[in-house]
């Protein structure tokens, strides 16, 4: 069908060789359903808001003169057309995206477009003619469009291009930087301090939450090829809308630190609840033709955000700093919201973006500084942490000063009481004994001078040795032997026995503690003792060789070829005492006694 | 003919070690005193040369090993001898550090002491197995660790200075008469074993006794001559 055509020549800008047209006015033939309908209309020809919830096809006669014509290149500046659409001026083919005979496919009423006219196409009076195919819900429509030279018209085009087209796709790629960022700090900061499963921070997460669902909303601008197609790219950025409402909201949670208080918990639900609403509340919008139901949801929202907000709002006077650099950043996107209702929804704004998604930005820093001012408190935490640390050490050090000297006193005092207990029982064993020995022996007077003699040499060499035992290596049974025979060296002598000494290097034998060395030393002067006192001996040989696995140990043996005596029924308390002290420090003893031959083998590992 | 000095503070044992030394014909009796004090006095008074001191270590007023030092300033070449009751490892150390040529138990039999004096200024100086193992062990225990080598030996200390100045001294064989002594071998037996005579077995131990010494005969006429005590000629 055709009209007759209106032409409405806006002057935006001439000049003697140029000028520039705005088409504000065009011959409309819509077709609904099948039916076509025929009207003037002005541009912008706003699709959803004429034809409310229902798809269809239009096509659209504009018509300009030019006197004189251009000698210079021309082109055509469409802020916005779609969703798919096709133009031809003058009869000929200029432009075409989209298919104009199946909807909910791609999109092309996202971005302006720009078309060169072919050289010689453009005539004193010229027809241009746009045809469109409508979604539900799309922004389709058409939107004034101009006509004119190429360095004007295409400057126009591109300050468009770059403010919708580049801007959302650097913001979008902003938000989604930040998104990344809040979400690997909340998979990574995890606090196992507490009890419990570890916890991490859930402001990370719904900011992250936050800004992935607005990158959507925002990159949605840029994409002219869905991932899904239509109605379902619909619903899921509506559903993103809603996420990102529900996630603003219980960030701001977090941040004003009310996590704790009874009425969030109910405020999560409500906000679960939300967002598993939007999809249905969607497709009963642009699918079963319901749009109550998102006009409810959105209702929803809107209370239950405008409600949260005041509180936020008013609690911002005595909250933390954080707090007021999100309650700030809320009113500026309140202010942009506003600006934007206005110019798309009061006003009649076609062509253009929203300017919230710019302002929105304002989140993501807000989230930067929290971020960096938590790292700032954690360092000076650890700082903190640090010092304290270091103090305590220094502290415990000086306690650990102060407790060495007390431990060592201890240990030498425990050492003194142990040598002190050594030295009486050598007192008693030894000395006293042999004193007391000594003084029966005077007083029964039987004894003759030279047995009290005896005895009393005997306690003067115990005497010593017990003195020589405090210097003695611990198991050192070689410096042992030496050092008895040192001592016993003049006696042997005088009693004219051949010594005879063969003592090999011996390794010292560890387990013989101070203790065991002065039972052992007591056992040799007990076995010289009886051989210089009562074997009526000529010869006496000591014998020392290395012994058993890897020579660790001893034999040692003590011989001598006097009158010996019955081992097995002799009841001498020097004998008893010997086997004694053996078995106490896990030496053996052999006792072989016979006429001319006599044997005391110790053997020891 | 020997003159010799004794201080003794048991007057039982003054009198038992002095008629010993006045009975031997090589040997005079300085003097037999019982104090420090009277020592330093008599020392002061009399101006002729005292060959052999033999002094108790525990006098009444002072130290036996006082009276060696003294004595050895005023008699650079006098041979101090020690009477001691145990003749333990740490005193006899103190001695032999002090400058002592050897020492004396008091248990030993009345002959003995004269015979016993004259034996060590002949060279036969006693040495315990104890006391051999320990300079032995310490002088090893040098070699393994040379750090302190470049530091002065300390002078004070019954172990570290005999054992510190016998690091750079102790020839191989001297180290092998000491291990022999530590293991209990007497010296006649060491001299077997080492196939020299026990004369010389006796002069290992002398040197020893020298080089574990703190102040050497020489330092300590260096010493004398320079407090203005000796003459350079005398």
């Amino acid at each position: 069908m055709r009209q007759s055509l209106i032409l409405l020549l806006v002057l935006v800008a001439q000049t003697p060789a140029a000028q520039v047209l705005q088409l504000q006015q065009a011959d409309a033939t819509v077709t609904l359903d099948g039916e076509s309908t025929r009207d003037t209309v002005s541009l912008p020809y706003h699709w959803d808001r004429r034809h409310g919830g229902q798809a269809g096809l239009a096509e659209f006669q504009l018509q300009f003169d030019l006197d004189p014509l251009p000698n210079e290149p021309y082109g055509i500046y469409l802020p916005r057309l779609g969703n798919a659409y096709a133009i031809w001026l003058n009869g000929q083919l200029l432009q075409r995206e989209g298919n104009l005979q199946q909807g909910n496919g791609a999109d092309f009423a996202k971005a302006p477009r720009y078309v060169d006219i072919v050289p010689g196409l453009l005539q004193h009076h010229n027809r241009l003619q746009v045809r469109i195919r409508a979604d539900v819900g799309r922004r389709g429509g058409l939107a004034p469009i101009t006509v004119g030279p190429e360095h004007a018209v295409r400057a126009l085009y591109q300050q468009d291009f770059t403010w919708r087209i580049s801007g959302s796709a650097v913001v979008a790629i902003a938000n989604l930087l930040v998104a990344l960022m809040a979400l690997a700090l909340w998979a990574t900061q995890v606090d196992n301090s507490g009890p419990g499963r570890p916890r991490r921070d859930p402001l990370y997460l719904f900011a992250g939450l936050a800004e992935l669902a607005w990158t959507l909303r925002v990159a949605d601008a840029v994409i002219e090829h869905p991932f899904v197609d239509w109605p379902w790219w619909g619903i899921l950025t509506i559903t993103a809308l809603t996420v990102w409402v529900c996630s603003m909201i219980l960030f701001c949670v977090e941040v004003a630190n009310w996590r704790q208080l009874d009425a969030m918990s109910w405020l999560r639900r409500w906000m679960a609840l939300m967002v598993v609403l939007s999809p249905p509340a969607a497709y009963m919008a642009m699918v079963s033709g319901i749009p109550m139901a998102l006009t409810l949801l959105y209702a929803a929202l809107a209370i239950t955000a405008f409600a949260f907000l005041t509180q936020f709002l008013i609690q911002t006077r005595a909250a933390t700093l954080q707090h007021r650099i999100v309650a700030t950043a809320i009113l500026l996107n309140i202010g942009i919201g506003v600006r934007d209702l206005v110019a798309f929804r009061l006003s009649d704004s076609y062509g253009g973006n929203t300017w919230m998604r710019y302002s929105s930005l304002m989140f993501g820093l807000a989230l930067a500084y929290i971020v960096l001012s938590r790292l700032h408190q954690a360092t000076t935490q650890a700082r903190d942490l640090l010092t304290h640390m270091e103090e305590r050490v220094a502290s415990k050090e000086a306690e650990l000063q102060l407790l060495y000297p007390r431990m060592e006193q201890l240990a030498r005092d425990h050492e003194r009481a142990a040598e002190r207990s050594r030295i009486l029982r050598d007192m008693h064993d030894g000395v006293g004994s042999h004193i007391s020995t000594a003084i029966r022996q005077l007083q029964n007077g039987k004894a003759s001078q030279d047995d009290i003699l005896h005895t009393l040499r005997d306690a003067l060499d115990q005497l010593k040795l017990s003195i020589d035992a405090m210097h003695l290596p611990p198991g050192d049974v070689g410096a042992l032997l030496a050092n008895i025979r040192y001592r016993l060296e003049s006696r042997i002598q005088a009693c004219g026995v051949e010594l005879q000494w063969d003592v090999e290097e011996l390794a010292p034998i560890s387990r013989l503690d101070t203790n065991a060395m002065g039972q052992l030393q007591f056992m040799l002067f007990e076995a010289f003792s009886n051989v210089l006192q009562h074997a009526h001996a000529t010869m006496l040989r000591v014998a020392a060789v290395p012994h058993g696995p890897g020579s660790h140990g001893l034999l040692l043996q003590i011989i001598d070829n006097g009158v010996g005596y019955d081992p097995t029924v002799s009841k001498r308390n020097g004998l008893r005492s010997m086997q004694q002290r053996a078995q106490a420090i896990g030496v053996e003893l052999r006792l072989v006694s016979e006429p001319g031959r006599s044997m005391v083998e110790i053997t020891a590992y | 003919m020997w003159r010799v000095l004794v201080v003794e503070d048991d007057p039982d044992m003054r009198e038992f070690f002095a008629s010993s030394v006045s009975r031997c014909v090589a040997l005079e009796l300085a003097a037999s005193l019982g104090t420090f004090a009277e020592a330093r006095d008599w020392l002061g008074q009399d101006p002729k040369r005292i060959d052999v001191l033999l002094t108790d270590l525990g006098l009444p007023d002072g130290s036996g090993l006082d009276l060696i030092r003294l004595v050895l300033r005023l008699h650079p070449y006098c041979e101090p001898l020690v009477i001691s009751m145990f003749g333990d490892e740490d005193n006899v150390l103190a001695s032999i550090e002090a400058g002592a040529l050897g020492y004396i138990h008091k248990d030993s039999t009345p002959d003995d002491i004269a015979q016993t004096i004259l034996d060590m200024l002949g060279g036969a100086s006693p040495i315990s197995p104890m006391i051999a193992r320990r300079v032995l062990t310490k002088y090893r225990s040098q070699l393994a660790d040379p750090a302190p080598a470049s530091a002065p030996a300390p002078q004070s200390g019954a172990a570290a200075a005999p054992a510190g100045t016998a690091r750079q001294l102790l020839s191989p064989r001297e180290q092998e008469v000491l291990a022999l002594i530590a293991r209990g071998f007497s010296y006649s037996e060491v001299a077997r074993l080492q196939t020299v005579t026990v004369h010389t077995v006796r002069t290992h131990i002398k040197n020893l006794y020298a080089k574990l010494s703190v102040h050497s005969k020489t330092e300590a006429v260096f010493e004398a001559t320079r407090m203005g005590l000796l003459s350079p000629h005398s």
